[in-house]
């Protein structure tokens, strides 16, 4: 289980970062539920479905409880982080992520959310629906709605 | 309006199903039949995919493994520590309560009791022990002016 959560981290830090808006909070709420998760993995059941919705849906719990703790501010994403690879290769990545970072910031909360668990984490639609605690049945509409969404503000931030 | 389905309607959020393999058979059948015929559709779930796997590779967060994996060392060693004093102050309140009973009472045999309170005590100090040598290994290993000298 150990291993599996530090390999979530990640992605969990990215869903984190959407919700609460920078990267340090957000890196508090992901070791907060690491915390969480380890004290709590007794009642993680393997047979009720995987590691990955059961972790996530604690992250997301973590960043609420954070966020009405904080004094109301914008909720818009400070800064996604650049990428650490070859100067050429990042150079054409940080460009095509600082796009898609700025048509990210547009969208509302729960849009960047469920686009995050889905494009980026790869969850299933019932397991979105687990983590977000919503109908199984309004994941399809909700998520195309926000993609859509994406896609027009990408292609105002790209001409 | 461009092309449309025999029902007269764009396949909308079904693109998006169909992208994620969220569809029945036939269902994606019918929205790939439809993205066939209908140019707006077509174009739209191009621009889907694309939106998807520029998505997938971004790069959203910018902490690597390693810090989750010390995260979840210094977790453990919290919850070591903790069930460490914990052993060690129930041993210590159980220890002061059997001398006072010991001192009220004649009788000074060795109980199943004493066993346990020594056991905890001497437990609960080991577990404090390899809980701070591990933190201090992990310290000494991952510590970059280890060799520095002062």
């Amino acid at each position: 289980m150990r291993q599996e959560l530090v390999q979530l981290g990640g992605g969990a830090h990215a869903l984190a970062i959407q919700i609460l808006g920078n990267p340090d909070d957000a890196a508090d709420a992901v070791h907060d539920s690491l915390a969480t998760a380890l004290e709590r993995q007794h009642m993680y059941d393997a047979r009720k479905g995987p590691l990955k919705p059961w972790f996530l849906r604690m992250v997301r719990n973590r960043c609420i409880d954070l966020l009405r703790k904080r004094k109301p501010t914008d909720d818009r994403v400070d800064e996604l982080p650049a990428a650490g690879k070859s100067p050429e290769k990042a150079a054409e990545d940080a460009d095509r992520d600082r796009i898609l970072k700025s048509a990210l910031e547009s969208l509302d909360s729960d849009q960047r959310q469920i686009i995050v668990l889905r494009d980026y984490m790869d969850l299933s639609y019932a397991q979105i629906a687990e983590v977000l605690d919503i109908a199984p049945g309004t994941v399809m509409s909700r998520l195309h709605r926000s993609r859509v969404a994406l896609g027009k503000a990408y292609r105002e931030y790209d001409e | 309006m461009s092309n449309e389905t025999n029902s007269g309607k764009h396949v909308g959020e079904s693109l998006s199903g169909f992208i994620d393999g969220e569809l029945t058979q036939q269902d994606a059948q019918r929205v790939r039949l439809h993205c066939e015929n209908c140019r707006e559709c077509g174009e739209q779930l191009e621009e889907l995919r694309s939106l998807r796997e520029r998505m997938g590779k971004a790069s959203l967060s910018d902490l690597g493994k390693d810090t989750w994996r010390e995260t979840m060392d210094d977790t453990t060693v919290k919850a070591t520590r903790g069930i460490g004093w914990f052993l060690f102050a129930g041993a210590i309140l159980l220890t002061v309560g059997f001398i006072i009973y010991d001192l009220l009472t004649d009788d000074h045999s060795m109980s199943l009791m004493q066993m346990l309170i020594i056991g905890g005590f001497y437990g609960g100090m080991l577990l404090l022990f390899l809980s701070v040598l591990r933190q201090r290994l992990i310290e000494r290993k991952s510590d970059k002016y280890k060799d520095v000298e002062i």
